[in-house]
């Protein structure tokens, strides 16, 4: 009996939780050729999986560098600045055959969306 | 019996409607009618938004096939270089910031080159030490050594202006006119009816390998791009000495350390680039 109203007890204190964290604040779109969700926030973090240009993804959290988010049975996170608030131009969708006929392997697209991770980017300001 | 000929009447009628509504009507027969009731016009403007709509819906179809134009032609083929080299450039590694971005549009902006967007890729390889890979206008992807920077201890400065130079050559697209022969089949052009040639596309990449491993520049575009860096660094002596003793430490790399022997076969070569920016000796009285 004492077991039993532990066990209830956890429920009790986790569900809310887990439930809130997976609340969904809105969908963003990934805005590079192709993209990973990482395991935590870090670009060297292991990779959930790959998702292509134009993916839908869930948000569960906004910060500054890294969003919490959901991609198919995925959670995890993807870099702010690869997320969009609106579809974008893919060049994917621009060049769909040319794409499809490139017949790129999965470890090309997992580096590819590699690629991001690691350019260290920027803009000349007009001052 | 009445009822069962109602019933085959309405069917007939209503299978009638819907075989005429798949069709668009030949109005050829009934000619004169229409054009009493001035229904021949709305005839016509029906017929010429269906040809206008069957046109466009080939005209998308055909748009499928198309292959990347010159504005995405290049940032597409050089970051399928870099995923096929991967091996070779190890690019994929942990390492600290640097701090090099905020370092670099700094720089730009001193040197008056605005809204200039630019991508490093930092590699754990010394197969090769810099290079900047084609891309649209205006935006620059580089490629950039761990080791080679590391092994020449070279600052931000040094860094920037080594990055400075390799945009210099980008501007003149010089590596771009050594693929440009050999991708002008197939920039911008479509293959509706026929295949990608895949074979095509992969001279592209082995054009890519001979300039960034091989060959790399000419004689003639290394002095004109030293000349280029030489007038627009003279304005501000210090960081002329700057570049010139970077020179100088490749200079001394190139001859020292086996592992950057090639160096000079790819930018040629830094003993000329040294003479080529020293200033003229005067001549005796």
């Amino acid at each position: 009996m004492e077991g039993f109203l532990k066990n209830v007890l956890l429920l009790l204190l986790f569900f809310p939780t887990a439930h809130a964290a997976d609340k969904v604040l809105m969908v963003k779109y990934l805005n590079t050729a192709w993209g990973h969700v990482h395991q935590n926030a870090s670009r060297y973090s292991t990779s959930l999986t790959t998702v292509s240009c134009g993916h839908p993804i869930k948000i569960y959290e906004v910060k500054s560098d890294w969003h919490k988010v959901g991609a198919g049975p995925y959670t995890g996170y993807v870099a702010s600045d690869q997320l969009s608030d609106k579809k974008p131009t893919c060049v994917q969708d621009k060049y769909p055959r040319f794409f499809d006929d490139l017949k790129l392997e999965i470890t090309q697209m997992y580096y590819w969306g590699k690629l991001y991770d690691h350019y260290i980017e920027g803009k000349s300001r007009l001052k | 019996m009445s009822r069962a000929l109602l019933i085959l009447l309405i069917f007939t009628s209503f299978a009638y409607a819907q075989k005429n509504s798949e069709e668009l009507v030949d109005f050829s027969s009934i000619k004169d009618v229409l054009q009493k009731d001035r229904l021949d016009e709305s005839a016509k403007i029906k017929q010429e938004k269906a040809e206008k709509q069957r046109i466009a819906s080939e005209r998308a179809k055909k748009a499928r096939f198309n292959i990347p134009d010159e504005v995405d032609f290049w940032e597409i083929m050089s970051e399928l270089w870099l995923v096929k080299n991967h091996q070779i450039l190890k690019w994929d590694f942990q390492k600290p910031d640097f701090g090099l971005e905020g370092a670099f549009s700094d720089f730009l902006e001193k040197q008056g080159l605005f809204e200039k967007k630019f991508r490093i890729l930092l590699l754990d390889s010394p197969n090769v030490t810099h290079f900047a890979l084609p891309t649209s206008k205006n935006s620059y992807l580089f490629i950039l050594s761990l080791p080679f920077i590391r092994t020449l201890d070279l600052s931000k400065l040094e860094i920037s202006l080594l990055l400075m130079e390799d945009m210099v050559r980008a501007d003149a697209e010089l590596f771009k006119s050594h693929v440009r022969p050999t991708a002008q089949s197939l920039l911008g052009t479509n293959y509706a009816g026929s295949k990608l040639d895949l074979k095509k596309i992969e001279l592209v990449l082995k054009k890519y390998d001979e300039m960034i491993l091989d060959k790399g520049f000419t004689f003639s575009q290394q002095f004109e791009v030293t000349k280029h860096m030489d007038k627009t660094l003279k304005n501000d002596q210090e960081l002329w000495g700057t570049y010139y003793r970077m020179i100088r430490k490749i200079d001394i790399l190139v001859k020292d350390n086996s592992l950057y022997r090639n160096l000079p076969r790819i930018y040629p070569s830094p003993e000329l680039q040294l003479n080529w920016l020293a200033p003229p000796k005067r001549k005796g009285p």
